[in-house]
């Protein structure tokens, strides 16, 4: 019912001192009490964004962060110290203008460059800091911030520190020119300095990372972080579309898009960056063995009654534990890192860090999926060279950080496909044959399930290679030997039993080193049953190996395979 | 003083303070959802504006659109009711950065107030009782044992990270103490992977009392007496009434004491109001301070005369107040009913709809608040509160055979009410002889 124009409103006495009032005294939102949001256009309350640190509430849109809070965000409490404040501005090629510009930057943001650097404690553990403040011109990088660059990372070789840099910059600082070009040789050269000190360099990509900066110290950490959706390029989007003349597709040149071509190791939410840094900093830092007290009782093992074939089919089951089951049981920390750095991450094999027993390991796990949709994003198991090169990136920053490599095999055989070939299967399988045989931190391979061939062997070339009893490890599969040697694939079973693919037989071959018990029937839901087994093969390797000098575990390596 | 008052609410609430505005020569700005463009405050106000859809976080818990709302119609203060964002310490910071004037405490005092643990100690500090136990967790029936006799049985053993009433066991005494730490223990750990427990007083068939608290900018604090709350079903009070008759005297003038050094001791301002929990045998606790008006404050403005949303804006407006403590006379009994579109038959669900007639009681020492008119369509979205009902009689039980007339009165068709189920509270013989606690509800509900 319409009663709004039948109820008398309010009758005031006649006051006009509503005008006169100070307009002062009127209700008014102050500068920056409020943000428009550019994803979704809200208005959210400043301090709400800060609390959020400023990812949109609603749309999850990410703000470019100051460098300031971007530090108070990550760094423990009071512990920033800041370094190399003082540097002379020049200008190299006479710009006219360029000094005053940057004398009015620095007053309106209060910083003396683009980029700020210093020393900080993260999760406890001391570590250099550079973050990249895209208020000061686009934060491309001319002489004073190749320089503060490069004296952080000097004095973090000096010092034996990990430095961790949050880029963000639109590349080289072009009123400084050829001078600005330079600044990238020499960060990159102060990096690999500090890399070859074997000390720890964690890159952070944020929105925008291009040009010069992109080509220079963003691509070269040992690990590479980026938020999510940050434009991530060498070329900007609009330089391509208009050299190409085409519209680029959606998610081009970001994080998630740089992630799934191998290049960035994770994209990280804002909220969990300081955690993220933290544990890559204690996967990297000072470590003590602390016994896991898991002890199997070296009871005789139970007679297998399953022939081969019956082995082949289990071993393939569709309820058998895959890799990640094993990884969630026994390395609870593992922090995947993805990628290959050079064309996609290939989700077949899965690599990251984690700490077993207080000691940082390398996993690499060949894994196919819990389901077909994941069976089908995995190649069932079958990794492409992406996958292989992805775990020779993983095996070589092992050996620069001494940790030991952890590997679960697990697949079919390589992929088998056009763009495989194209790549370089062949080439990706036998190089890292090759590099395995002279890796100088101890190798262990543990077959889970299905090894395939010279696919499982590219990351078997290990100083201890072990099975779980069911498994089987073999040329190729038994179907494709009854094919070859009898023109009759449906001989499978037959050929089974001829193989020699069983624990076993591969034990009194001398090609594995050891047995791992496993029930009856061990499915997904039982696999805590063999996690024992496990722990304690892998403890007692690390045990054995924790000593041993590196020419000793390479000869005793080659020795292994030089027999056969 | 205040020129144009924004009502960030809905419903009864927003018509009662838009009556106070116009009664004070305020002008007054409505906003609304779009399910309420036809709702009775939206009508009412001298301006309406729309701030978005149904749903609360899109309107009426919309910070952003309420704050450029008050910009826009030029309103120089934001009345916030209750519910909504009343107690929102976040909202009402905003106001204060943005020159908006905010009818309730400030920001501070909100943000204070919800802070349970800090809450607590100021109170510790400030005199007021509080249920005792230990800020301290136990491991060990042991220890938990030592706890239990600081905070005298009976005890609730319960969980540190405890929710949903999981974890959380009664001791009555020390003989099963430890059988009851070790059981709720038991799930504690189950539940949360946690096994410290927090012991505490158990407080047995407590009196729900609260004493409405008036406070201005300069340090006045006077209380208006207290009201009985006691008849609620799962915390939601149903039936309120003031004096409370049940206390002596002597108690009742402690618990209004203790009341009024609490909001002195978080140097409180405006309207608000403590909460009690008291024992049968007069022991008496704090438990929070409710920072907004409450939804029962009509039963204190029948005994004592003074309209407190006209006190809140007068404070808000930077006036002392007229009132010292002795002027305060509570004369008479008050009681109010809560009139709700719920079905009792189908476990209280709400039952939005649209209103055909409605016949609502009047008479000498009868008031109603509400919204609600022929042809109106109540929007699901929102509180099911259609109205309230409260009388005042010179006796308890004069104003107890008052309110059942008027109830039996009331006439609302075309939604389900609570009407009949409140008629039956109201003639219920532990009503009728004043035997309420806030087991009350559980009990009769058993049969």
């Amino acid at each position: 019912m319409e009663l709004r124009y039948l109820f008398k409103k309010t009758q005031t006495v006649k006051d006009d001192s509503l005008d006169r009032e100070k307009k002062a005294n009127r209700p008014s939102a102050p500068n920056g009490l409020f943000h428009k949001c550019p994803g979704c256009n809200k208005t959210i309350f400043s301090d709400e964004l800060k609390r959020n640190l400023f990812v949109c509430p609603d749309c999850g849109y990410y703000f470019r962060m100051y460098a300031t809070t971007r530090i108070e965000s990550l760094a423990d409490e009071g512990s920033f110290e800041e370094w190399d404040t003082d540097i002379k501005e020049t200008n190299p090629l006479g710009t006219p203008g360029y000094e005053k510009k940057i004398q009015t930057l620095k007053e309106t943001t209060e910083l003396d460059e683009a980029v700020t650097c210093g020393k900080c404690s993260i999760g406890g553990i001391d570590t250099v800091l550079c973050v990249m403040d895209t208020r000061f011109m686009m934060a491309s990088m001319g002489q004073v911030v190749g320089e503060k660059i490069t004296r952080a990372v000097e004095r973090a070789t000096e010092e034996r520190l990990p430095v961790i840099i949050f880029c963000a910059s639109g590349g080289a600082r072009m009123q400084e020119g050829i001078i600005s070009l330079m600044q990238m040789a020499k960060t990159s050269a102060a990096l690999e300095r500090h890399g070859k000190e074997g000390l720890l360099y964690v890159s952070v990509l944020t929105d925008p990372t291009t040009g010069g900066v992109t080509a220079s110290f963003a691509m070269l950490g040992d690990i590479i972080l980026a938020e999510p959706g940050a434009l991530i390029g060498f070329a900007g989007p609009r330089v391509i579309e208009q050299t190409i003349g085409q519209k680029l597709p959606e998610g081009f040149q970001r994080a998630e898009f740089l992630e799934d071509h191998g290049f960035v190791d994770k994209v990280v939410a804002r909220g969990d960056m300081k955690e993220t840094l933290a544990k890559i900093l204690k996967f990297h830092g000072e470590h003590e063995y602390k016994p896991t007290g898991i002890k199997v009782s070296k009871t005789k093992r139970k007679k297998n009654k399953h022939t081969p074939w019956e082995k082949v089919m289990i071993s393939r089951g569709k309820d058998r534990p895959i890799a990640d089951d094993y990884i969630d049981k026994i390395f609870p920390d593992f922090t995947e890192f993805k990628g290959d750095r050079h064309y996609r991450d290939n989700k077949a094999i899965r690599c990251g860090i984690a700490t077993f027993a207080g000691i940082p390991v390398t996993v690499i796990a060949q894994t196919k999926g819990a389901n077909t949709k994941q069976n089908v994003e995995r190649d069932f198991g079958m990794p492409s060279p992406d996958g292989y090169r992805k775990a020779l990136r993983a095996m070589k920053q092992a050996e620069k950080f001494g940790r030991p490599v952890i590997c679960l095999v697990d697949t079919p055989g390589a992929f088998c496909g056009m763009e495989a070939e194209e790549r370089g299967e062949g080439e990706a399988i036998a190089t890292n044959l090759a590099t395995m045989s002279s890796l100088k931190v101890p190798v262990l391979s543990i077959v889970i399930s299905e090894a395939g061939s010279g696919g499982a062997l590219a990351i078997a070339v290990a100083d201890k290679v072990y099975m779980l009893a069911n498994s089987i490890y073999a040329i190729l599969s038994p179907e494709g030997y009854a094919s070859i040697l009898w023109k009759d694939a449906k001989r499978a079973d037959e050929a089974a039993s001829e193989m020699k693919l069983t624990a076993d037989d591969l034990l009194k071959l001398g090609v594995i080193d050891g047995i791992i018990d496993e029930p009856e029937e061990l499915k997904r839901n039982n696999v805590d049953e063999v996690i024992p087994g496990m722990v304690s093969c892998i403890e007692s390797f690390i045990k054995e190996t924790a000593d041993t000098p590196a020419a000793e575990l390479i000869a005793a390596r080659y020795e292994r395979f030089r027999r056969f | 003083m205040i020129k144009k008052v924004l009502i960030a609410n809905r419903g009864e609430i927003a018509v009662c303070i838009i009556r106070a505005c116009r009664e004070m020569g305020i002008m007054t700005v409505a906003v609304c959802s779009e399910a309420d463009r036809n709702a009775l405050h939206s009508q009412l106000a001298d301006e309406t504006i729309c701030i978005g859809p149904a749903q609360s976080s899109e309107s009426y818990l919309n910070v952003g659109r309420i704050i450029s709302a008050t910009m826009t119609s030029g309103a120089d203060a934001i009345h916030p009711g209750f519910g909504f964002l009343s107690e929102d310490a976040e909202f009402a910071k905003i106001c204060e950065k943005c020159n908006i004037t905010f009818i309730g405490p400030n920001s501070k005092m909100i943000a204070a107030s919800g802070n349970k643990a800090n809450a607590k100690k100021t109170m510790i500090e400030a005199g007021v009782p509080v249920i005792p136990g230990a800020a301290e967790a136990a491991n060990t029936p042991k220890d938990g044992l030592k706890l239990a006799k600081i905070a005298g049985f009976p005890v609730m053993i319960k969980a540190a990270l405890g929710g949903g009433g999981k974890g959380m066991r009664v001791a009555r005494s020390e003989d099963v103490f430890e059988q009851a730490f070790l059981t709720a223990q038991a799930e504690a750990r189950a539940s949360f992977g946690d096994d410290s427990m927090y012991v505490e007083h158990y407080v047995e068939h407590p009196k729900h009392i609260e004493v409405q608290i008036l406070a201005d900018k300069f340090g006045n604090v006077i209380h208006l007496g207290e009201r009985d709350c006691s008849v609620q079903r799962n915390h939601q009070k149903l039936i309120e009434e003031t004096p409370c008759e049940s206390l002596s005297e002597e108690l009742r003038e402690k618990i209004r004491d203790a009341a009024v050094r609490a909001a002195k001791a978080v140097n409180y301002e405006n309207a608000g109001t403590c909460e009690f929990l008291v024992e049968p045998d007069g022991k008496f606790y704090f438990m929070e301070m409710n920072t907004r008006i409450q939804v029962e404050h009509p039963i204190t403005e029948w005994v004592t005369g003074i309209d407190l949303i006209r006190e809140q804006i007068k404070i808000a407006s930077g006036l002392p107040l007229e009132y010292k403590q002795e002027d305060i006379r509570i004369s008479g009994h008050s009681i109010e009913v809560r009139i709700n579109a719920e079905d009792p038959e189908h476990k209280f669900r709400p039952c939005p709809g649209k209103i055909e007639t409605v016949y609502l009681p009047g008479g000498k020492g009868v008031r109603v608040d509400s919204a609600v008119f022929a042809g109106l369509e109540i929007p699901p979205y929102y509180d099911s509160m259609l109205a309230k009902l409260s009388v005042w009689a010179p006796t308890r039980e004069e104003a107890r055979r008052k309110m059942q007339t008027a109830l039996g009165e009331v006439i609302i068709t075309g939604i389900k009410t609570n009407i009949d189920y409140q008629y039956s509270l109201i003639t219920h013989k532990d009503f009728i002889e004043g035997k309420t606690d806030i087991d009350f509800i559980d009990r009769i509900s058993r049969g």
